[in-house]
C-alpha cells in the first residue's frame, strides 16, 4: 500500500472518459480474489438449486401431508429421502419451503434495491445538480426519511394494511432510498464543477441531458458495486417482516414464517426453526461477501492503489 | 460560544421541524390506512351508533389536520393522550364491552405507558451496545493498524459471518442454545437482570459487525495518513501514535457513522428483539399497540424515536466540532 498517497476517498469516478474501464477494472480485481469466487460459486449453487429445487425433489412445499409431520433431516436418525432436510409441523418439505422463501427474498431484495438506487439516485443528482432551493428542501425530506427508524414504518404500514409483495417492496424503497439520495448528491456536488459538465453546457445540452447521459454514467455504478450488500439487508428486513407476521402471508413459504411457525416445536423439533435459517445465512453470507469484495477492490481502483 | 449557541439554535429548530413532519407522517399514515381501532376498542358486537359515537369521542371523524393540530395542542401541555386499549391498570381492555355503552374503563396516559416500557429498553441497548463494544473495539484497532495479518482476517471474516445472520433466526437459535436445551439461562419476558444476556447478544450481533467495519477503516485510512510515518519518524511510540493520534483522528468519522446509522439500527434492532423475547421494553409496547390500532401509542413513540435520532445526531456533530477543530459547525 503507498503511504505517499493519500488521496481523499471518493466515491466518484477519476476520469469519466475511462468510465467503462474503470468498471471493468473494478470487476477484474474483485474476481482475482478467492473471496470473490468461492462466494460467486457458492451463489451460483443456491441459484440453480432454488430454480431446479422443486423438479428434482419429489416432495411439495405447500401440501400437507399429517403421515410425514416432525421428520427430521437426512443426516439424522430417522430422516428419510425425499426429505433432505426433513418437515415441518405440518409434513411439507423444509428444503423446499426454504427455497421458495429464498426466491421470494431474494426478488423482493433485487426489486426493492433497484427500485431505491433508481429513485434515490435520481433524486440526489437531480438535487446536487440543481442546488439552492431545490437541494434544501429535497435533503431535508431525506433528513424526516431518516428519522423514521424502518422498523417503525414498517410495523406502522404493514400491520395496518394487508401486507402483499408490493406494499413490503414500497416500504423497504421508502426507507432505503434516502442514502442512496445524499450519496448520489454528494458525489455530483463535487461532479458538477468539472469540466466535462462545463464543456456539455457550452455546447448547448440540456440539464436533463446532462444530469442522465453525463453524470449518471460517472458516478453511477460506483455505487452500484455496493448496492449488492443493500440486496441482503433487505432479504434481512423481509425475513423480519415475516417473523412479525407482517410479510407475505401463509400460505406462500417465507423465512420469517416458517422460523416463527417452528418456534413452537423448537425442543421437539428444533430443525424446523435452525435449518433454513443455515440455508437464508448461506446466502446471504455469499451476497455480503461479494458485496465486501467488490466494496473493497472499488475503493482501491478509485484510490489509484491498484 | 457564540458560535457554539448559533449552531444549537439553528440545529435544535431545524430538528424540531423534522421531528413534526415525521409526526405528520406517522398521525396521516395511521389515519388513511385500513383497520378501524374503534371496531378493536368495542369488540365484534358493537352496535354501529356505539361505534360512531365513540369514533365522535375520540375525534377520530374530524378531518386529519384538525386532529393532528389538537393533537400538537395536547402536545404542547404535555398530554401525549390516552391508550385506545390499554387500562390503567395495565392488561389489555379492548372488546368486552356491551354496546349499551357502560362507563368506559379508564385508559392509561401514554406517557406512563413508555415511562414503563423505557427503562427496560434502555438496559437492554446499553447492555448490547457494550457487548458489541467489547469485540468490536479491539479487534477493530487491531485490524485497522496492520492491513495482513490474522487480526484483520479474522475482522473481515467474523463482520462478514454476523452480518449474514438475521437477528430473528439468532434469537432463536440462542433461546434453543442456551435456554431451551440447556438451561443456562432464562430468555423470554423479563423477572431479573439474567433476561437480559441473550437479548443483548443478540443486540450486539446486530451491530458488531458494522461497528468493526467502521472502526477499522477509520483507523486504517489515518494509520496510512502521512502523519503516522513522520511521527514515527520524530520518535513517538506506535503506542504514542496511535492512541494519542490516530484513534482521536478516527474519532470523527466514527461518531458520524455511529449517530447516523447506529441508532437507527439500534432502534430497529431492540423492536425485533424485544418482539422475539416478548421482553417488556418500548418495542414490544408498539408492536402490540400496532396490532391493536392503538394510534396515540404508536405516534408517541415515533415521536420519540424520531426526537432521539435527531438529537443524538445534533449532538454527534457537536461532538465532532469539539474533537476535531478544523472541522466548521
Amino acid at each position: 500500500m503507498a503511504i505517499a498517497s493519500s488521496t481523499p476517498q471518493s466515491s466518484a469516478s477519476p476520469a469519466p472518459a475511462r468510465g467503462q474501464s474503470v468498471n471493468a477494472r473494478i470487476l477484474r480485481l474483485a474476481w482475482r480474489s478467492p473471496e470473490m469466487k468461492v462466494a460467486s460459486a457458492l451463489f451460483f449453487a443456491l441459484c440453480l438449486l432454488t430454480l431446479l429445487g422443486p423438479f428434482i425433489i419429489d416432495a411439495s412445499a405447500t401440501k400437507i401431508s399429517v403421515a410425514d409431520k416432525f421428520l427430521p433431516p437426512v443426516f439424522m436418525e430417522g430422516g428419510r429421502l425425499p426429505y433432505f432436510l426433513g418437515t415441518d409441523q405440518l409434513g411439507r418439505d423444509l428444503l423446499l419451503r426454504s427455497l421458495v422463501g429464498l426466491r421470494n427474498a431474494f426478488l423482493i431484495g433485487v426489486v426493492s434495491v433497484v427500485l431505491m438506487f433508481v429513485l434515490g439516485c435520481a433524486i440526489g443528482i437531480f438535487s446536487g445538480y440543481r442546488g439552492g432551493w431545490t437541494d434544501v428542501i429535497l435533503m431535508r425530506i431525506t433528513d424526516v426519511q431518516m428519522s423514521i427508524p424502518v422498523i417503525i414504518l414498517a410495523i406502522t404500514i404493514l400491520g395496518m394494511s394487508r401486507p402483499n409483495p408490493f406494499t413490503i417492496v414500497a416500504v423497504l424503497v421508502l426507507s432505503g432510498w434516502p442514502i442512496y439520495a445524499r450519496v448520489a448528491r454528494s458525489v455530483t456536488l463535487a461532479e458538477r464543477q468539472k469540466e466535462y459538465v462545463r464543456a456539455a453546457r457550452i455546447i448547448g445540452a440540456s440539464d436533463l441531458r446532462i444530469m442522465v447521459r453525463h453524470i449518471a454514467p460517472s458516478i453511477l455504478p460506483p455505487i452500484a458495486f455496493v448496492a449488492v450488500l443493500d440486496v441482503a439487508r433487505m432479504m434481512i428486513f423481509e425475513a423480519i417482516f415475516g417473523f412479525i407476521g407482517i410479510g407475505i402471508q401463509p400460505p406462500t413459504p417465507t423465512f420469517g414464517t416458517i422460523i416463527s411457525g417452528g418456534t413452537q416445536y423448537l425442543l421437539n423439533a428444533w430443525w424446523i426453526t435452525i435449518v433454513p435459517g443455515c440455508l437464508l445465512a448461506l446466502s446471504l453470507g455469499s451476497l455480503n461477501l461479494i458485496g465486501g469484495v467488490l466494496e473493497k477492490s472499488r475503493n482501491l481502483v478509485l484510490q489509484g492503489a491498484a | 460560544m457564540a458560535f457554539a449557541l448559533e449552531f444549537f439554535l439553528r440545529r435544535i429548530s431545524q430538528g424540531v421541524l423534522i421531528v413534526l413532519a415525521v409526526a405528520f407522517v406517522i398521525f396521516t399514515l395511521l389515519r388513511i390506512a385500513p383497520g378501524d381501532p374503534i371496531r378493536i376498542i368495542l369488540g365484534p358486537m358493537a352496535t354501529p351508533s356505539a361505534m360512531e359515537e365513540t369514533a365522535e369521542r375520540l375525534g377520530l371523524r374530524d378531518p386529519i389536520p384538525m386532529q393532528f393540530l389538537r393533537y400538537l395542542g395536547d402536545i404542547a401541555k404535555g398530554d401525549f393522550g390516552n391508550s385506545f386499549i390499554r387500562g390503567k391498570q395495565g392488561g389489555t381492555t379492548g372488546g368486552s364491552q356491551d354496546a349499551a355503552g357502560s362507563p368506559p374503563v379508564e385508559r392509561a396516559p401514554v406517557i406512563e405507558l413508555i415511562a414503563k416500557a423505557l427503562p427496560y429498553t434502555l438496559l437492554l441497548a446499553a447492555c448490547g451496545f457494550l457487548l458489541a463494544c467489547l469485540v468490536s473495539i479491539p479487534l477493530g484497532i487491531m485490524a485497522g493498524v496492520k492491513n495482513s495479518g490474522w487480526p484483520q482476517k479474522v475482522a473481515l471474516y467474523l463482520s462478514s459471518l454476523l452480518v449474514s445472520l438475521p437477528n430473528v433466526w439468532v434469537g432463536i437459535v440462542l433461546i434453543y442454545l442456551l435456554s431451551a436445551r440447556t438451561g443456562w439461562l432464562p430468555a423470554i419476558g423479563y423477572q431479573h437482570i439474567g433476561y437480559v444476556i441473550i437479548p443483548a447478544i443478540v443486540v450486539a450481533v446486530e451491530l458488531a459487525p458494522v461497528m468493526i467495519r467502521s472502526i477499522s477503516v477509520a483507523v486504517a485510512t489515518n494509520v496510512q495518513d502521512p502523519f503516522y510515518e513522520i511521527g514515527q519518524v520524530r520518535g513517538l511510540s506506535a503506542r504514542t501514535m496511535l492512541f494519542r493520534h490516530v484513534l482521536r483522528n478516527a474519532a470523527v468519522p466514527l461518531l458520524n457513522s455511529f449517530g447516523a446509522q447506529m441508532i437507527g439500527m439500534l432502534l430497529g434492532g431492540l423492536f425485533v428483539v424485544e418482539y422475539i423475547f416478548s421482553f417488556p421494553g418500548i418495542g414490544l409496547l408498539t408492536i402490540n399497540a400496532v396490532f391493536q390500532r392503538d394510534f396515540p401509542v404508536i405516534q408517541t413513540v415515533a415521536i420519540f424515536a424520531s426526537t432521539v435520532l435527531v438529537f443524538i445526531n445534533i449532538a454527534v456533530d457537536f461532538a465532532s466540532t469539539t474533537i476535531d477543530r478544523r472541522l466548521k459547525f
